[in-house]
């Protein structure tokens, strides 16, 4: 074809584009995702029966505003990486603040509690499904964030996928909350955090192959 | 003549703005530009060119989304017809001629060559907005001195003596000398 072919048949299709559409197409994937992993987590896990409860506790809002605000930051990283031309990530650093208090929260858990109990504390009722259910959760948002990007154009593939997938983990785990019933600080700084960072690093793994264009 | 970066990224807000004719003014300007930055790195290989150029051309107009009103417009092509060349050398295994340091990093690896260029442009921003522009333009865009003069107005001593004051503030601060 010749390339004046190509545009006159290119600039037949000129919808508008309104600002904003970018974040509404992560946006968009991300939500259907995470309404997968919502219905997973009621129909299959189950809520758990003491949520309203909880919500009046400091360790569900401890866990909540952790995951949560991983969740915000890893987004904003994602749509950076979502345009060919990123700008700088330095503000990823950003990161490390909310796991920066909740390791402060759990020294000062530790310290009030007798070292004999710290073991039972650190694994809780359920370290060795927590990670794998968390990297299960991921797999939905982590999908819908695969669809977003095919309209989208990243030029750093590994690092998109790592944090489309630290997105997704992190959401996951945010919704996971209101089925996990543990309490400890140093139970979600190590398990909930061993989840997210699986489903960064398979998104690191798989961005290469699966976000190309 | 090539279009200026003003008026470039005037047809691409029109065309985002949904206004077809701007945008079929944008693509056959963007025509020009890509020729000479995929000839500059693919000597002869005409036919891959223009296999290049119209590949790009698909790009920029299946990516419009991606492009933010607020920044560069040509900093955003470039990227995509970057990429459109590290996909085209890996899809075909192709042996391109190396002519300078930044085609060594893509095809050994483009994540380094883009992180290379992340810190070209930090190290840029600690220059005067002339001395950077004509840097990434002659040196990173490929941009002849004669285009890039035309392009900002200037005379060509004038950007010739710009990029030759900048490399040499830029050596003084990897040597780690204050300016």
């Amino acid at each position: 074809m010749n390339t004046d072919d190509l545009i006159r048949s290119l600039s037949r299709d000129v919808p508008r584009v309104p600002r904003g559409a970018l974040g509404r197409r992560i946006a968009l994937g991300m939500v259907a995702g995470a309404l997968v992993t919502a219905l997973l987590v009621a129909g299959v896990l189950g809520i758990r029966p003491d949520l309203h409860a909880a919500m009046h506790g400091f360790s569900f809002w401890m866990k909540w505003i952790y995951t949560a605000s991983l969740g915000v930051g890893s987004v904003m990283a994602v749509l950076r990486l979502a345009r060919p031309n990123p700008q700088s990530l330095r503000g990823l650093w950003w990161l490390s603040v909310p796991v920066l208090l909740l390791a402060g929260i759990g020294i000062g858990e530790l310290a009030y509690t007798p070292s004999r109990d710290w073991l039972a504390m650190w694994l809780g009722a359920s370290w060795k499904v927590c990670p794998w259910l968390v990297l299960t959760l991921a797999m939905p948002i982590f999908i819908g964030l695969l669809w977003s990007f095919r309209r989208l154009a990243p030029t750093r593939l590994r690092e998109a996928g790592a944090v489309a997938g630290l997105a997704a983990g992190a959401w996951a785990a945010t919704i996971y909350c209101l089925h996990c019933p543990e309490v400890s600080a140093i139970f979600v700084l190590t398990w909930y955090s061993l989840g997210i960072l699986l489903a960064a690093g398979i998104g690191a793994l798989l961005g290469p192959k699966l976000m190309r264009w | 003549m090539q279009a200026s970066e003003a008026q470039l990224k005037a047809w691409m807000i029109a065309g985002l703005e949904g206004d077809s004719a701007a945008h079929e003014v944008l693509l056959r300007a963007l025509v020009p530009l890509l020729t000479s930055f995929y000839r500059r790195r693919m000597r002869d290989a005409d036919s891959d060119v223009e296999d290049l150029v119209q590949e790009t051309l698909i790009s920029v107009h299946g990516k419009r989304a991606t492009y933010d009103r607020d920044r560069p417009f040509t900093a955003w092509l470039y990227a995509i017809a970057r990429y459109r060349l590290i996909d085209h050398v890996r899809r075909r295994r192709l042996s391109v001629p190396i002519e300078d340091v930044e085609t060594i990093l893509m095809t050994e690896g483009f994540e380094e060559a883009l992180s290379a260029r992340m810190d070209v442009d930090a190290l840029l921003s600690t220059l005067s907005p002339k001395q950077a522009r004509a840097i990434r333009e002659t040196q990173v865009e490929g941009l002849s001195i004669a285009e890039a003069a035309e392009k900002a107005g200037l005379g060509e001593s004038d950007v010739k003596v710009s990029v030759h004051r900048g490399l040499k503030a830029l050596a003084a601060r990897l040597r780690g000398e204050r300016p």
